[in-house]
């Protein structure tokens, strides 16, 4: 690399320049280079080589009688898995299930709780506990919640008159219920972000609404939404990793049962490459993964960058 | 000057020489230990270990927690693949075919000859259903610590109430369903207690599931052969559509899947009569029912059947000999009658080693919780756990399936034909490498 850079300046200049300036591009690519230095080791050691490792991964085949390239095979019979299948679908309404419901909730305790005051400062508390209690202690408080008769929940709808259900052990309602939890989990923690982001709305704009005569509706529509505009597409992209990234109640809860209902791409990927022993189709499940991930990473941040760029 | 730093010198030399013998031979070990059921096992387990440690000064053995028995097995794995292996394992009885078949565990029958028995002497001290999982190959790869079997337990109170005798528990199917259906209580469209309940969960649905199979005739795997199950088959047919009846037709069982902590629950709270669970629990539940409960053998419909569970000792390969020796110290120290019977009164477990039950403090205990008897005699009707290559999906497979049927999602007939074909998929690199790799083809 620093070859290459070398070269481009010392063809540009004349033969005749002094040598103090051909060595400048070498002098000043020395100090960042030396600041980056251990930066980039460990990046290369705990990031770029492990790409590497999943990409050769991913195209070979570990058999008992050896290992051998296969191209892309490994893709193909992850494609026709119809667990993989599942899992993407899973892994979708998963995402459109706690994404969505956790930012509208968190919007709304964050406009709710906006300001001063010890009531509210007490509020937003409250809101922000379940952010506190790592997801693991989290589930196996559900776990008690849930479980099906003697459960907090099912408890309480008995004495309602209501027959109680099977919440983690029905494959109709078990995604739901880990929805649920995740959504109680989240939505303290993304209103934070939304009330720093009503903090950077101008108060002029507030301002020139109400003089203008704009109800609390049309405020809300036209001021303060596009303000949080780059919060949200901020936000979002947290919240789509977090679908992804985070199974731990999976674990504790379900184990990905009952019959795949739970299961979501991360522990599709844990079982195939732990119990499985296939490192090929885990390593191609985990390309894909992240590609989709990178994919709607890139397209919700640029359209959030859009308008910003061109005001 | 010199007379002082001869003192110190002296000093030094006699720290050293009293530090020395236990830094040079205290072998330190690790035993990777799960907890599958109930109760206070890893609080047991500890106790356990420290009176290890305090009767043997040259070896400091470090109990490590590891989870379920899954778990364990990937733990294990991962030890092993980061080159710093336990020196002994608890592990599911039935992951000894899969882990001797990927060469990850040693045999013992080197150590047992340097003890001068032969292999059939030592494991001729555990009770004889035990060994079809430990002994593989003709080689000794685990011994048995704690073992269950599925038991039926019933609440007698309940019993009586339905007017049914609670010292005559339900001895086949038939008596089975008849009493769940009298013991369930229903308030509209609201069951308010179940007959019955069973575990369905990964790793519990998989072995009820075998004992239903086996007491209706069935075989479920190849003993001999780590290729082949029978899921797909006449016996596992009728066990899997007994249980769906039990839930969609008879509505005497909940429906969906069932994890452990929930039936023991739902039985100890009073909104279940009767569940099958492990003897492993046993302890537990007769320390915290509240009312009085009876035991008895699983209900058959063609034999008296049941697969073992519970866990055996094992040793990863790539020990140094050191560890190796040490880790095979604790290991016979933990299955000793004294030892092993100790832990199956803590537990509910039964002791694998005969001797325990000679033992005067196991007889005065016998007499006095005659339950635990019941779970020992019912080791006469004991049959191999299901053991494959790759045993874990293999077994998913069919526990995906059971919860399905369990859920009404599938029919029992078409849920097996899935779980075969997953099954064969899962051990086809194994069968291609064994029964399928001929002369002549290569």
């Amino acid at each position: 690399m620093t070859h290459a850079l070398d070269m481009i300046p010392a063809a540009r200049q004349a033969p005749a320049a002094a040598p103090e300036t051909a060595r400048r591009p070498w002098a000043g690519l020395l100090l960042p280079l030396a600041l980056l230095g251990p930066s980039l080791v460990f990046l290369a050691l705990f990031t770029y080589w492990p790409v590497v490792e999943v990409v050769w991964d991913a195209t070979h085949e570990v058999t008992r009688r050896g290992t051998r390239f296969v191209g892309l095979a490994n893709f193909a019979a992850l494609f026709a898995d119809p667990t993989f299948q599942r899992a993407l679908l899973n892994n979708a309404l998963y995402a459109v299930g706690t994404v969505v419901p956790s930012l509208i909730l968190a919007l709304a305790f964050a406009l709710a709780l906006n300001g001063a005051g010890r009531v509210r400062a007490l509020m937003r508390a409250v809101f922000f506990l379940p952010v506190m209690i790592p997801l693991v202690a989290a589930a196996a408080l559900f776990l008690f919640l849930f479980l099906p008769g003697i459960g907090l929940i099912d408890h309480h709808l008995a004495r309602l008159g209501f027959a109680g259900a099977n919440w983690l052990g029905d494959p109709d309602l078990a995604l739901g219920a880990i929805t649920v939890l995740t959504v109680w989990k989240n939505a303290g923690y993304y209103m934070l972000f939304i009330l720093a982001g009503l903090q950077a709305i101008p108060d002029e704009a507030k301002e020139a609404a109400l003089l203008d005569g704009a109800g609390p509706w049309q405020r809300l529509r036209y001021v303060t939404l596009p303000g949080l505009r780059p919060t949200f597409a901020f936000v979002g992209v947290i919240a789509l990793l977090n679908a992804v990234t985070q199974v731990d109640h999976v674990f504790v809860l379900t184990k990905g049962g009952p019959s795949d209902a739970t299961k979501l791409l991360l522990f599709y990927i844990y079982e195939q490459a732990a119990e499985r022993y296939d490192a090929g189709r885990a390593a191609a499940a985990t390309v894909v993964t992240l590609g989709l991930l990178a994919a709607l990473t890139a397209l919700s941040l640029s359209r959030s960058q859009g308008p910003e760029a061109s005001r | 000057m010199i007379s002082w730093w001869k003192g110190a010198a002296l000093a030094l030399v006699a720290v050293a020489g009293l530090a020395a013998p236990r830094a040079a031979h205290a072998t330190d070990i690790e035993l990777f230990f799960p907890v599958p059921v109930d109760g206070a096992l890893a609080r047991n387990m500890s106790g356990l270990i420290k009176e290890f440690n305090d009767s043997h000064p040259d070896i400091k053995a470090i109990p490590v927690f590891t989870g379920s028995y899954d778990d364990t097995l990937l733990k294990t794995r991962a030890a092993i693949k980061a080159g710093k292996p336990p020196a002994a394992v608890i592990m599911s009885a039935n992951f000894l075919t899969d882990l001797s078949i990927e060469r990850e565990i040693a045999p013992m029958d080197d150590l047992i000859a340097k003890d001068g028995k032969t292999p059939e002497a030592f494991m001729g001290q555990f009770f004889p259903a035990l060994l079809p999982n430990a002994v593989i190959d003709r080689k000794v790869y685990g011994v048995p610590f704690h073992n269950s079997t599925p038991l039926l337990y019933i609440n007698a109170d309940h019993f009586k109430e339905a007017g049914l005798d609670p010292d005559k528990p339900p001895r086949t199917w038939a008596e089975l369903s008849d009493a769940a259906r009298k013991l369930t209580k229903r308030e509209g469209d609201r069951t308010t207690r179940w007959g019955l309940m069973m575990p369905s969960n990964y790793d519990y649905g998989g072995w009820i599931l075998e004992a239903l199979t086996m007491s209706n005739g069935g075989r479920y795997y190849n003993e001999e052969y780590g290729g082949e199950v029978y899921y797909d088959t006449p016996t596992m047919l009728g066990a899997l559509t007994f249980w769906s009846d039990l839930v969609h037709k008879a509505k005497v069982h909940p429906a969906g899947e069932q994890k452990g902590p929930a039936v023991t629950g739902a039985f100890l709270a009073g909104q279940a009569s009767m569940m099958i669970i492990s003897t492993g629990s046993l302890t537990f539940i007769r320390d915290t029912a509240k009312f009085p409960f009876r035991v008895a053998f699983v209900p058959m419909n063609v034999r008296q059947a049941v697969p073992i569970g519970g866990a055996s000792l094992v040793q990863p390969t790539g020990l140094s000999p050191e560890k190796r020796a040490a880790g095979w110290t604790l290991i016979q120290w933990l299955t000793s009658p004294e030892k092993s019977g100790w832990w199956s009164r803590a537990t509910g477990y039964f002791a694998p080693n005969k001797a325990a039950y000679d033992l005067p403090e196991m007889k005065a205990f016998l007499e006095k919780n005659p339950d635990a008897k019941i779970a020992v005699d019912q080791l006469a009707n004991a049959k191999p756990w299901f053991a494959t290559y790759r045993t874990v999906p293999v077994r998913k497979a069919i526990e995906d399936e059971l919860q399905a049927v369990l859920s009404g999602k599938r029919q029992p007939k078409e849920a097996l034909a899935a779980a075969q074909k997953a099954a064969d998929a899962l051990m086809r690199p194994y069968v291609e490498d064994t029964a399928l790799r001929l002369p002549g083809a290569e």
